[in-house]
């Protein structure tokens, strides 16, 4: 227990008890005087009226009988009343008939008697009497004595000086004592406060050893304790499930990141073999295809004479379709470059590509009455060979698709999209049904009937595979007789 | 003066007369040297004199006790009676008009030569009445009578009260066994104011 404000505590305390004591000292000494002393001055005018009534009889046939000598022998008997200092007996008409005085120094009295009443002025209480007889007035009694009253007083103020100073004194002693009994449970407390601050161990209590408002401090410094406890625990629990919970989650994505990994790896070993697969079975097939191709020439050259018209039309099938599987293997040589092919980057100018993806369109195939637009658009980072091949595609698939309007329009375009450059190619041709856009970019997937509209199915699936080793991404919108709009986006630095 | 009521001040008339004695005293002896007739001033003193002693004799009924007989009622007037004393009869009807001794109306009464003293409470008997003196005492004689006399002699003669001057001034004696063979009791107040008291006849 290291106190470290108990001198203030204690001086509070002990200022309220000597202040206490000293107001309730005060007002008791003080009730009891002014009760005192207005008993004494009652008394003491009693005394006097006592004394004057007296005069007044004893006097009354000297002043009948005008004979004053008989009333100054009255008044000398006054001599023996130590606190009568000046008496006088005044006539009917004011004038003084006969007077005392204790000493010379007090031979002084008023010129006129005044009304009938004790009066007090300075150190001296003086009674009026008047001397009656028969309804008359025959005179006025004059007395005038010590007023004791002050020298009471003071005695008084002695007494209470003392009685305040022993009873300080008993307060002071008895306080220090006192004091005690209040600060130590206090004190007590705080020292267990600051051991559970130190520690940090909740689980020590305040004694309570007192039943006063220090025994409820205690109570409910303790219930404080309890429930900081309780929510200490808590909080520990709720860390440690937290914790164990965060573990858990580590481990778990931990798992699955090797599981894709492994995954991926398998996956693109697949992939791999599966691209090796096709480039070699489609680079394997052109030869004997080549061959076939060959020979129906030879045979229809050489045996045409040979051949009926039946045996014509079924040669010219066979190399139709031969040369139909050729297109196709080439189309598919094509898709399986566009992911092997290395991506030399470089800013390319979009615009005059588009230009040029539009005119090698038309030198496979006349423009005819198509009109084409192009907007502003922003320049890329990226292959030129690539990109070229992704303009082309996408200008071919939209003349493709419009060539059955009267007015096809083809439109392209580009802008900056946030963190993306995107470009555009739009078409006011039979535009697509959204429910089958998840086909749309697969490879050999087709919208359309091949009759209807002819194609390898493989167009879109190279140009989303070209933007997506470039860290873009492709999609369309489109409606039924409506038109499309096909969106590709690349990164932009 | 103005500390006194109107009936204080109607009262100090009494008073004054005594003060108006010692006035005339002092006044008679610087004329007794001058040219005012000694004639003239004996009579100015005389009507001073009469005036005290008349207030006195009034005075004297608060200080004595006549046996309750003497009294029929409550109301029964107190008969001062005067007898030889002219000036002072005339003086004391004028001083005690309207006045009461305990509730009790007084009453002057001018005595002639031989007319009983019957029903009279106080008896002044002046220098005048000369040598009816006794003859007046002695019809008093055992009656419940408060005798006043102002001759030097008159105590031998059966008198209560003597007025006397000292000094230039009223005083009385009093004589006890008179009072007492009249069946009167004189206050010792009274008493204490006498020049003198006497126990028995001088």
């Amino acid at each position: 227990m290291t106190p470290r404000f108990p001198a203030s505590l204690q001086a509070k305390l002990l200022a309220v008890i000597l202040l206490t004591t000293v107001v309730a000292l005060a007002v008791a000494l003080c009730a009891m005087v002014a009760y005192d002393l207005r008993l004494f001055h009652s008394k003491s005018v009693a005394e006097l009226q006592t004394q004057a009534e007296l005069l007044g009889q004893t006097s009354a046939a000297a002043l009948q009988f005008d004979d004053p000598k008989v009333a100054r022998e009255n008044l000398q008997l006054l001599r023996f009343r130590s606190e009568i200092q000046a008496a006088a007996i005044y006539d009917a008409t004011g004038k003084i008939f006969a007077k005392y005085a204790a000493n010379p120094e007090q031979d002084r009295f008023p010129a006129l008697p005044a009304p009938n009443g004790a009066r007090s002025e300075g150190r001296d209480l003086f009674l009026f009497k008047r001397i009656e007889d028969q309804g008359q007035t025959l005179g006025t009694v004059y007395l005038r004595a010590d007023n004791e009253l002050y020298g009471k007083i003071a005695n008084y103020a002695g007494i209470a000086a003392i009685v305040a100073l022993v009873a300080i004194l008993v307060a002071l002693l008895m306080s220090t004592r006192m004091q005690a009994v209040i600060t130590r449970p206090i004190l007590a407390i705080a020292a267990v406060a600051r051991h559970i601050v130190t520690t940090r161990d909740y689980s020590v209590r305040a004694v309570k050893t007192t039943d006063d408002e220090v025994g409820v401090l205690a109570e409910a410094f303790n219930d404080m304790l309890g429930e900081i406890q309780r929510r200490a625990l808590d909080l520990e629990r709720e860390v440690a499930e937290r914790r164990h919970r965060e573990q858990e989650i580590a481990r778990l994505n931990a798992e699955l990141e090797d599981r894709v990994r492994e995954r991926t790896a398998e996956l693109q070993e697949a992939n791999k073999d599966l691209e090796a697969f096709t480039f070699s079975v489609s680079h394997d097939l052109r030869a004997p295809l080549r061959a076939v191709d060959g020979y129906c020439g030879i045979i229809s050259e050489d045996y045409a004479d040979r051949l009926d018209e039946k045996g014509k039309r079924l040669l010219a099938v066979v190399r139709d379709s031969g040369q139909r599987m050729s297109k196709l293997i080439e189309a598919l040589l094509a898709f399986s470059r566009s992911a092997r092919q290395q991506i030399q980057a470089a800013q390319v100018d979009m615009a005059r590509l588009a230009e040029q993806a539009w005119a090698e369109a038309c030198a496979a195939e006349p423009a005819g009455s198509a009109q084409f637009i192009v907007r502003s658009m922003p320049v890329a980072q990226g292959d030129a060979a690539l990109l070229m091949q992704v303009w082309v595609n996408l200008i071919t698939n939209a003349r493709k698709y419009s060539g059955k309007r009267q007015q096809p329009i083809i439109e392209v375009g580009g802008e900056q999209r946030g963190a993306e450059t995107v470009y555009w190619v739009k078409d006011n041709g039979v535009g697509f049904d959204m429910r089958h856009y998840q086909k749309l970019f697969a490879v050999f997937q087709r919208l359309h009937s091949a009759s209807e509209f002819p194609g390898s199915g493989v167009g879109l699936a190279i140009v989303q595979r070209i933007v997506t080793r470039h860290g873009g991404r492709v999609w369309a919108e489109g409606k039924v007789d409506e038109g499309a709009t096909f969106f590709f986006s690349l990164p932009s630095d | 003066m103005s500390l006194l009521t109107n009936q204080q001040r109607a009262n100090a008339g009494s008073h004054r007369a005594g003060h108006r004695v010692v006035l005339a005293g002092l006044l008679a002896m610087v004329m007794a040297s001058g040219y005012w007739t000694p004639c003239r001033a004996q009579s100015d003193l005389q009507i001073a004199e009469y005036k005290v002693k008349a207030a006195f004799l009034y005075k004297f009924a608060s200080y004595v006790e006549w046996p309750p007989q003497v009294f029929e009622r409550a109301e029964t007037p107190l008969v001062i009676g005067v007898a030889g004393a002219d000036a002072l009869s005339d003086e004391l009807a004028r001083l005690i008009a309207g006045r009461s001794i305990g509730g009790r109306p007084m009453v002057v009464r001018r005595l002639r030569r031989g007319e009983a003293v019957d029903g009279v409470h106080i008896l002044f008997i002046g220098r005048s009445d000369g040598g009816r003196l006794s003859e007046t005492l002695a019809s008093a004689k055992g009656r419940p009578v408060l005798t006043v006399t102002e001759s030097e002699d008159a105590f031998a003669l059966g008198s209560v009260i003597n007025f006397v001057i000292v000094d230039d001034k009223v005083r009385f004696d009093v004589a006890l066994r008179e009072a007492e063979q009249a069946n009167l009791k004189v206050s010792a107040r009274l008493l204490a104011v006498a020049r003198k008291v006497v126990a028995g006849p001088s």
